[in-house]
């Protein structure tokens, strides 16, 4: 049995983070805890919510099992291992790039901590962000000075291996990235095990011409419980490409807040995710055009096997200053059983009118027709689904481009078709 | 080699086979002619396996083999190869990956021992040069953008290395021009062999002025309603498909 996280148990715990901090973020840290207390946990009721409820989730009892992967190696990367949602600093190589931790960077009120946290991108009404906010201590930061490119990736390596040591308020990281002018870095996120209940809250502040690769593999087990906002503020002709791989958990939620804020920035998007058992996952993204000549494109693939349920939620925003916007969104889910369920809720909010925007969402069973074709030749069912599964993700997997990044999103599919890809969508 | 035996096929509850009987011996080229309608296309997918298509009746016999029931894989492990007539196109799946995940396969099924990568490209190099495919359409995602005489090519090409026993040809000239077709009809008459049969279906009599037929059948109405030599297909050509079907009734 996973923990209790409940909303007493929560708001007890922000009381006790605010005694004894600075009085700067102590103000932070109580705005945003009295911001939740009004907001709570967020349910069904809440429009945004409506497919995702997280308070009925954490209601929920999960069943624990030790059928986790271990984290991948990424060998030639910078990292910050997270065990239990605690950095641990002797497992850690980030000091090499500059990064520090949040816990050292508050208690020193670190001036570029107290300037951009909580104000890239701000969302005054996010339940999960406001959350995050009151009760932040574990984290990191990362600060890219002007026209440096970072050498190595950066590897956040989030570790959930042992339910006891988690608490029963859960836990809540916060990363802060800041790309000063011209900067470059890879980020790399690896999120493994079963957190009983995180929220992840990312803060990435691009400034102009800087640019951001932003890869996630959430390979969580059966059990896990996490909520995740990546929040970024993209400055003139800065450069955001972001690729999400998820094989979802009991409740796995990725937003990403962009904001487009300067003329000529760019955002891209590729998004897979493959659902079986009785997983969920859900991508939400709110993409805001707020300049003029900004672009976006996210292309998001579900594979949906057994019970599993897929949610994706695409919002674009365009304002009244953002002319000549041209944003792309198409959602495509391959649905392996009839139990599997595809949820896909893609929203345009147009207030500019010299705009280009798209959207197109398909959600189908494998080709009847191509499957027939590979089996006369030879091809034994389960293989030639998995062999058309393996294709639909392929175009995905190639956004990444590079080899090494690409490799361990690339194994985590591999594993997950092995054991999937074969379930016929006909004999349910 | 193949006899088909008073075969009775329903399709989405209607019956269109209706007691198709039929011998294919090796080596032999068979054509079966027939008007639009008449259940070529289901001869052709019921003889691959395609779920869907219902057998109600009779058998269909394989080397004095019963193979009514087998799953479409296992039918092409036995030596059946079904060449489209519409190639499917497969985004994501290089020509040379399937190639090998077929040939492979097949060879799994067979309990025989699988090529290795050397052995492998070494033989699809070679054939796929004698039907003068470029490496290039080799590593292109499966059909994809290929025009309908580098599909039919293709084809060719994985009858070529899957070396079957009995080889439908299912409207194989439909898409091609004259060009397009002698290339494509090149490679097939390449792949005559003793040992090897062909069941070409057709509803021109073009196609069989270059892979030229043993036997001609005419099909009518879910059956077989005339057989005869290749001048068959002249009368057909003269006098349609209604003249000689109604002569023979």
């Amino acid at each position: 049995m996973g923990k209790v996280v409940s909303l007493d148990n929560l708001l007890a715990s922000m009381e006790a983070r605010r005694t004894d901090v600075a009085p700067w973020l102590g103000a932070l840290l109580g705005e945003a805890g009295e911001k939740f207390a009004h907001l709570g946990l967020p349910n069904r009721r809440v429009e945004a919510w409506r497919y995702s409820d997280l308070a009925k989730a954490l209601h929920e009892s999960v069943k624990l099992e030790a059928d986790a992967d271990a984290p991948p190696e990424f060998p030639g990367a910078c990292l910050a291992a997270f065990e239990n949602g605690v950095l641990v600093d002797k497992l850690s190589s980030y000091c090499a790039m500059g990064a520090i931790s949040l816990r050292k960077a508050l208690a020193q009120q670190d001036p570029a901590v107290a300037a951009h946290i909580g104000k890239i991108n701000p969302q005054q009404d996010h339940p999960i962000v406001n959350l995050n906010t009151a009760l932040m201590e574990e984290g990191l930061v990362l600060h890219v000075p002007r026209d440096v490119t970072m050498a190595t990736p950066l590897h956040l390596r989030f570790n959930w291996s042992d339910v006891e040591t988690q608490g029963d308020d859960g836990r809540h990281l916060r990363l802060l990235v800041v790309l000063e002018e011209g900067a470059s870095a890879t980020i790399f996120e690896s999120h493994d095990g079963a957190p009983s209940f995180a929220t992840i809250v990312s803060e990435f502040r691009l400034a102009a011409n800087s640019s951001l690769r932003h890869i996630r593999l959430e390979n969580f087990a059966a059990a896990a419980r996490q909520t995740a906002v990546t929040l970024a503020e993209i400055g003139e002709k800065a450069t955001y490409r972001g690729f999400y791989l998820s094989q979802g958990g009991h409740f796995a939620r990725h937003e990403a807040l962009l904001k487009l804020a300067g003329e000529q920035s760019f955002a891209e998007m590729d998004g897979a995710y493959l659902v079986a058992d009785k997983r969920h996952c859900d991508n939400t993204t709110v993409v805001t055009h707020a300049a003029p000549n900004t672009a976006s494109k996210q292309t998001f693939r579900g594979v949906l096997a057994g019970a599993g349920r897929g949610v994706y939620q695409g919002c674009v925003q365009v304002e009244q200053a953002a002319q000549k916007t041209d944003a792309k969104q198409l959602s495509r889910a391959l649905l392996l059983s009839h139990r599997a369920e595809i949820v896909t809720k893609p929203e345009l909010e147009i207030f500019a009118d010299d705009v280009k925007c798209s959207h197109g969402a398909t959600a189908g069973e494998l080709d009847a027709n191509a499957l027939f074709f590979l089996r006369a030749r030879g091809i034994p069912e389960a293989q030639a689904r998995a062999l058309l599964v393996e294709a639909f993700l392929a175009e995905a997997l190639d956004t990444i481009g590079d080899e090494v990044l690409r490799a361990p999103a690339a194994e985590m599919v591999r594993k997950w078709l092995a054991r999937h890809a074969g379930e016929a969508s006909h004999v349910e | 080699m193949l006899e088909i035996k008073d075969l009775h096929v329903n399709v989405f509850g209607k019956e269109i086979l209706k007691g198709l009987s039929l011998k294919v011996p090796p080596g032999e080229v068979h054509a079966i002619m027939g008007p639009n309608g008449a259940g070529k296309s289901t001869t052709s997918y019921t003889l691959a396996g395609r779920a869907g298509y219902e057998v109600t009746g009779g058998q269909i016999d394989l080397f004095g083999e019963d193979i009514t029931g087998l799953s479409p894989e296992e039918r092409a492990a036995k030596g059946i190869f079904l060449a489209f007539q519409y190639p499917l196109e497969i985004p994501g799946v290089s020509t040379m990956n399937f190639l090998k995940t077929a040939m492979n396969a097949q060879a799994k099924l067979r309990g025989e021992k699988e090529l290795d990568a050397a052995q492998f490209l070494r033989i699809v190099r070679a054939a796929a040069k004698e039907l003068n495919i470029s490496e290039d359409m080799l590593k292109r995602p499966l059909n994809v953008g290929f025009s309908g005489g580098e599909k039919k090519r293709n084809e060719t090409l994985q009858m070529a290395l899957l070396k079957p026993k009995l080889a439908i040809l299912d409207e194989m000239d439909s898409g091609l021009d004259i060009d397009a077709l002698k290339l494509v009809a090149e490679g097939v008459n390449k792949l005559r062999a003793p040992d090897r049969s062909f069941l070409v279906i057709t509803h021109y009599q073009r196609l069989l002025d270059y892979i030229q037929p043993d036997v001609i059948h005419i099909l009518s109405g879910g059956k077989i309603v005339l057989s005869g030599d290749k001048s068959l297909a002249l009368q057909l050509e003269e006098n349609g498909y209604d003249a000689v079907i109604n002569k023979a009734a």
